[in-house]
């Protein structure tokens, strides 16, 4: 018996060992990427990452706080409150798909088992919507923002923890897809959300200073004034894809909702900010 | 005697240049089935490069845009501007496929440190 | 018969000369102002949003709100130990100097054509 469970104990220290050295963790991936802001921003405490771009740029700051005294998604807010409290044609509500909302923003994205695939919250909100004959909302623009904006105002404070199950080589896998896409370099342009959001966070683009990827995932949906409205995150990944001259994925498809699922846990710790207000 | 007949020149000039504008359009606007053909062809071609790019996630943003410009123009007769459009589509698929590839294998960049 | 003789000789020769001129004033002239309006036109393409959109990311002389994310363009020629070809270059492909760097590659994925990345290199060049 015993000789079995040595074998055992040197094989699998033998197979982590060998992992380690071609492989790196998703929380090993997570403590480099808090260590490259540490450095970068010696003067920024982890809490702030939440505020986005205003974490970095003192001067946006300032301009921010003063449209955050009468915020421009608050109207979104109610809108989304009044979908949530409305019930469908078959009488049934959103409460009976997600009986703990509307408190649920922290609770996605977060990997399927059972359907092999991340599950995201605008993704979950059609599921319940379509099992009650409602129709589906557009990902991009458009209700879902109402909605998203009720549910990611209510569920601030609370904690980012997306987790990726032990053992769960699916889950690794979409973690591991979503950390590709993030660091691959596309378009015409050829750069990588990297580029911008890590290499070059705090930098300034023309006169827009580059937002930290950490914290990136706290504050949406959000309201962008370029946008004049509110938009979902896989809005801003498709107008970034196509910023950078390459052709944008499907929002809630597969390659996005795997840029979610890293992107999310990366911010793992971080409270909950949105919605947001941005340029 | 004179003006009269230098009037006569200019009028004639005039006509004459105008008459070979128009002619010059005309030829432009000529359907040519076989440079119609060789349109399509090109065409045919950018699409399977666009369609091998987004194999590996690498279709750029305008090839999808210039290929409906292309065919737009071929129908328009067209057909310097439509293969100026398509060869360009072809090229991109081309240059984007080879992109995507050539970033096939994650690396973790230098400046993160582990 | 005589006068519409005269008339069209006349005439053709004025024409004639007049081309003959004027096609030599713009030789003379544009011999003199290639390198000048190379250098214009680099200009403007370095300045414009879709082609080189250099100001996106270095400051340069002449041009407003610049970004930092690369270094500001001034004293090129003793940054590039009088290379140009050098300069060149780096346009055409940074990646080649830096595999981890943020600039397009203009010239290798093609944003921006032979031409278009002469003229850029003689603006810059200037700087």
């Amino acid at each position: 018996m015993n000789k079995l469970m040595t074998t055992a104990l040197v094989l699998t220290v033998g197979a982590g060992l060998s992992m380690s050295a071609t492989a790196s963790t998703p929380t090993e991936d997570n403590n480099a990427i808090k260590k490259y802001f540490n450095v970068k921003f010696p003067k920024v405490a982890d809490t702030e990452y939440v505020n986005g771009v205003y974490a970095v740029d003192p001067i946006g700051r300032e301009s921010w706080e003063a449209i955050e005294d009468f915020p421009p998604y608050e109207t979104f807010i109610d809108e989304g409150k009044a979908m949530w409290d409305t019930p469908f044609a078959n009488g049934k509500t959103y409460k009976d798909c997600f009986p703990d909302g509307p408190v649920l923003a922290h609770k996605y994205p977060h990997w399927n088992a059972e359907k092999k695939m991340v599950m995201t919250l605008p993704l979950a909100l059609n599921n319940c919507r379509t099992v009650n004959k409602e129709k589906p909302l557009k990902y991009k623009k458009g209700a879902i923002n109402n909605i998203m904006s009720y549910i990611s105002w209510e569920s601030r404070g609370k904690v980012t923890n997306v987790v990726i199950p032990e053992g769960d080589e699916g889950a690794l896998a979409a973690y591991k897809a979503g950390q590709k896409f993030y660091f691959q370099k596309r378009g015409q342009l050829n750069f990588s959300c990297a580029t911008c959001h890590m290499q070059n966070a705090g930098q300034k683009l023309r006169s827009d200073v580059l937002s930290p990827a950490l914290g990136h995932t706290t504050h949406f949906p959000v309201y962008r004034s370029k946008w004049g409205t509110v938009g979902t995150l896989h809005r801003r990944f498709s107008g970034c894809n196509k910023q950078v001259r390459a052709k944008p994925f499907k929002a809630q498809g597969e390659e996005y909702r795997n840029l979610e699922y890293f992107l999310t846990h990366m911010s793992n710790g971080l409270e909950l900010n949105g919605p947001g207000a941005r340029k | 005697m004179l003006k009269t007949t230098t009037l006569g020149f200019i009028v004639t000039a005039l006509l004459l240049t105008t008459g070979q504008a128009m002619a010059a359009a005309h030829a432009a606007s000529a359907a040519d089935p076989a440079k119609a053909k060789a349109v399509d062809a090109l065409i045919k071609e950018a699409n399977v490069e666009r369609k091998k790019a987004a194999s590996v996630g690498g279709e750029w943003r305008d090839i999808g845009k210039m290929l409906k410009k292309a065919a737009a123009a071929k129908d328009k007769h067209d057909y310097a501007t439509a293969t100026k459009l398509a060869t360009k589509a072809k090229r991109q698929g081309e240059l984007g496929h080879g992109q995507a590839v050539s970033q096939s294998v994650f690396k973790t960049p230098s400046y993160l440190k582990y | 018969m005589k006068n519409i003789k005269t008339a069209f000789l006349a005439t053709s020769s004025v024409m004639v000369l007049a081309g003959a001129l004027s096609f030599t004033s713009v030789a003379m002239a544009a011999g003199a102002k290639v390198a000048e309006s190379s250098v214009d036109e680099g200009q403007t393409l370095a300045f414009t949003r879709k082609k080189g959109n250099c100001l996106a990311c270095h400051a340069i002389v002449g041009g407003k709100a610049a970004g930092n994310i690369g270094p500001p363009l001034i004293a090129m020629k003793a940054r590039y130990q009088d290379d140009k070809a050098k300069l060149r270059a780096q346009i055409y492909d940074a990646e080649v100097a830096n595999p981890e760097t943020a600039m397009p590659p203009f010239g290798r994925l093609e944003a921006l054509s032979g031409a278009e990345i002469d003229k850029i290199t003689d603006f810059i060049w200037t700087l």
